[in-house]
Parts: structure tokens; sequence; C-alpha cells
């Protein structure tokens, strides 16, 4: 399994890299804006390079799919001792292991910084965790939408997939807020997403 | 132990549409080198993508190596070897990297006898997989599928795009495979030379069906060519059955036909021939009477 992982990571490297990337700038940022006291602190870079960082991911899986299905890479390693179902459990879990990597040190970052320079309410903790849950759960539910446009030999809807994805979830998060009900919908969204992306791979001719 | 590594069983596959498999049945026996012709577009690589289980059947089921093909579980997969038409290896990675991958994701990897190949066929290991020449990618594949110690061995047109020494080289590896106790060989080919070669038996597949499916011995004595001159205008029909194909012109009819027995020679001379001669037949001339448009396919003994 780990080979299997490392090759994904390998095969995919520039997607893999560039959510990590967004996110050490949105990181390198907000300390800039919180150490140099800017207006509204570590907020404006977390919410501009959340939305990108949201794309990167959407972009890996799509490109994650696209790649093995125009390299016919999945094709080779199941003739080899795998079976699809590891293939894509191998896949899924480079994903998920890329969003954890660029996202969990934004969120301790941000939290971090506004245990150090907000001020001490008690309604920010809460806040806080909801939203970097809330957000966690958009950026695992735009990499399966990504998973699941990727797998097509159309470059245009691969593009228009992407982005209408996540305009939908960003959408979704606006109207529901951050909280319970919007992560019951993402979770319900990334279960659904994640079976059809299985359902469909193992079922389609490689 | 199975004694049929390959079982299909009623296979019929459509796609979009169109009839690719329309009810094929056989078994190959273990240890046999089972030869599949067929002209292009006849169903060859979809069986053997069926049996893989990259691609699902409409309807029937393959059972490889004791398991049904479309639930191939990862060491059986690991049991068998496979060379796909036109060489799908990952074209964007480097050799060195491609036999990394093969070998870290093998069940049994032999690197004795992997290190001999490579050093038969001088690859070079730092090329990028699609830099490599079509032959060379044939090698490569060929070496990849052989290194595991597969004891199936599917071969989908393995040979093409390789010259006569490599073509040579192959054969003479196919061989040395099947030496091995117990090994099995399923293959494809154009090259109907190669396939009498090595196969012992040989199915043909006629616009999705199996017109054939003997031993080479058997296709061969039980289809016969003849050259039957008449005293006077050769008749419309002979009411001889099996007739895979017919060509008359003036007195002078030509006819392959099936299963030839003394019944069918009896009804043959009611119609007092003036002369009857068997024309010698190769595997190459039984194939293209076989797969003529018009041909019907050829039953088996058992149906005579």
């Amino acid at each position: 399994m780990l080979s299997l992982i490392a090759r994904e990571i390998r095969d995919n490297i520039v997607s893999v890299a560039l959510p990590c990337l967004v996110s050490a700038l949105g990181i390198t940022l907000a300390i800039i804006f919180a150490l140099s006291r800017v207006r509204g602190g570590v907020f404006p870079p977390t919410i501009l390079f959340t939305p990108v960082l949201l794309l990167a991911l959407c972009g890996l899986g799509a490109s994650q799919a696209y790649g093995d299905r125009a390299n016919r890479i999945s094709s080779l390693l199941a003739t080899l001792g795998v079976t699809r179902n590891r293939i894509f459990a191998a896949r899924v879990l480079a994903g998920l292991l890329t969003v954890l990597v660029s996202l969990v040190p934004l969120a301790v970052t941000t939290i971090l910084l506004l245990w150090m320079f907000a001020p001490p309410l008690e309604f920010y903790g809460r806040m806080v965790v909801a939203i970097s849950l809330t957000v966690l759960l958009v950026a695992v539910a735009c990499y399966c939408a990504g998973l699941l446009v990727g797998w097509t030999t159309s470059k245009a809807w691969l593009v228009a997939g992407s982005v209408l994805s996540l305009m939908a979830l960003v959408s979704l998060v606006v109207i529901k807020g951050f909280g319970p009900g919007a992560m019951a919908i993402l979770l319900l969204f990334i279960g659904a997403t994640l079976w059809y992306a299985w359902h469909t791979f193992t079922s389609a001719s490689l | 132990m199975n004694d049929y590594p390959i079982v299909v069983e009623d296979l019929v596959k459509y796609y979009e549409g169109r009839c690719i498999l329309d009810g094929v049945s056989l078994r190959v026996p273990r240890g046999c080198i089972y030869g599949l012709l067929g002209r292009n577009g006849s169903g060859k690589t979809t069986i053997i993508r069926i049996l893989l289980g990259l691609e699902p059947p409409t309807r029937g089921r393959t059972i490889v190596l004791g398991q049904d093909s479309a639930r191939l579980s990862a060491p059986t997969h690991g049991r068998i070897g496979y060379v796909a038409e036109g060489h799908h290896l990952i074209q964007s990675y480097r050799v060195r990297r491609l036999i990394g991958l093969c070998r870290g994701l093998s069940l049994h990897w032999n690197e004795e006898f992997f290190g001999r190949l490579m050093e038969t066929f001088r690859l070079p290991l730092d090329r990028k997989v699609k830099d490599l020449s079509t032959g060379m990618r044939a090698q490569l594949n060929l070496a990849l599928a052989m290194a595991i110690d597969p004891e199936l061995l599917i071969l989908d047109d393995p040979t093409l795009g390789l010259d006569t020494i490599a073509r040579r080289q192959f054969l003479e590896l196919a061989i040395d495979v099947i030496q091995r106790q117990g090994r099995t060989i399923l293959f494809s080919s154009h090259i109907l030379g190669d396939v009498e070669r090595i196969a012992d038996r040989i199915g043909v597949l006629v616009a999705g069906k199996l017109v054939v499916d003997c031993t080479l011995e058997e296709l061969k004595s039980r289809i016969k060519k003849l050259r039957v001159i008449f005293p006077d205008q050769a008749p419309e029909d002979l009411y001889v059955t099996e007739i895979v194909n017919q060509q008359k012109q003036g007195r002078e009819m030509v006819l392959t036909v099936a299963n030839w027995n003394r019944q069918k020679q009896a009804i043959l001379e009611t119609f007092h021939p003036e002369s009857c001669t068997e024309v010698p037949m190769t595997l190459e001339d039984i194939f293209i009477e076989c797969t003529r448009p018009a041909s019907a396919a050829v039953p088996q003994e058992s149906e005579v």
C-alpha cells in the first residue's frame, strides 16, 4: 500500500505541492499581518488563500483521476498483484494526506495567532473550531469532487466540473454558515462522491 | 490445482450496441499453449481483457486460475503475466522506475531470470518508456511479464512490432516458460507461422463467435480442401453438410469441408466426379477459409 501511495504522490507531485505551497504562503502572510498589527489581523490572508487552496485540492483530485485515465496507469497496475480497491484506496489516502498537510498547519497557525493577538473573547474559540472543521470538510469535499469530475477524457468538462463543484460547495457554506448543519451536508456529499468515484473506477473498463 | 486455468462460459459482450462476443465458450487445459486467432475486430483482445478483469462482460463468465475474473484477488493476479496489445506501459516513466514499480508491486519476482532477459534485450534503463521503439517496448513488457514466474501467461499479439530476431527470441522464451511444469500460455497473434510453431491448441474467432477450438493436428485433419472436376457443369448443391467454403467455375469446384468422412465422400460420388484431389492446407490456408465472410462455423466433432 505504501508504494502505491508513494507512486500517487510522485506521479502528481505538482498537484500535491501546489496546495502545500498555497498553505505555506497563507501561513507566512497571516504571521506577517498579525505581527504588523494590520487591521483584521490574520483573517485577510486566511480568507484570501482558503478558496485558492480549495481549488488546488479540487485540482489534485481531478489530476489524479484524469492522469490515471489518460496514461492508462491502472490498466497496468491492475494486471500486477494489485486489486482495483487497493489502487483506489491508495489514491484517496494520498489525497487526504495532502488535504491534512496543507490545511492543518494553516488552521493551527490561525488558532495560535488568534489566541496570541485577538481579544480574549470566549466565542472566538468555538467559532474558530467550527470554521476549521467546516473548511476541512469543504476541502475534502472539493478533493472528492475533483476525483469524480477527473474521470473523464474531456478537458473542458474537467475544468468546468471542478469550478462548478467548488462554487456549489462554497455557496453551501455561505448559505448554511459554519457549523453542524453545513458539516452534516458536507459529510453526506463526501460519502456519496467517494462511493460513486469508487463504483465508477471499479466497474469501468481500464 | 485447476485442470483448466482458463474457463470461458457463454461469454457475450456488447459495446455501444454492437455485439463483440457472441456466446463464446472455451477451456484451456493446464500446460497448454493456446493460440487465439481471428481477424482485426473479431474479439480476441476483448476476451483477454475480460479474462483479466479489465473489462466487464455483458453476459456469461470467465474463470481464471479458479477465480471469477470479475473478482480476481491480488495473489491470483500475481500469478498471471500479461503482455498487452500495443504494450500499454506508463509512458512518462523511465524504464528503471517502471521496473522498480513492477518489482515493488509484484508478489513474486525472479531477479535472476529478469536480469538475464534484460541482458538479452539490452534495454536502456535511463530512457523514458515513450522514447523506446515499439520493439523495445514489447521486449520490456515481455520481460516484466516473465519476471513474476507466471503460472499463466497471457499474450495479446506480443510479437507485433518485433523484428525477426526478437520474434524468434520471444518464441524461445515462451517455450522456456512452458517447459517449466504446469505453465499455461494463451496468446493471440496475426503471425500464423508463430502460432503454428508453438501452439498446441487453436481457437479461431470470427465476428465474435468461436468457430474452431481444437488441437492443431485435429484441425488439420478435420478440414479438407478438395478440388473436384465433374464431367459436365458442376452441380449447384452437393448436399454435403459442413461446407466451410465453396467456389465453382465451369466443371471445377473447390470446396473446403469440415469433418470429412466416408459418408460425405459417398454423397460426393453420387455426382460421378471425373476426379477428386485433396489440396494440402497450411494453418494460414485454414485460417483464411474459416474467416472468410461467407464461411460457416466449423462444428465440433461431437456434433457430427
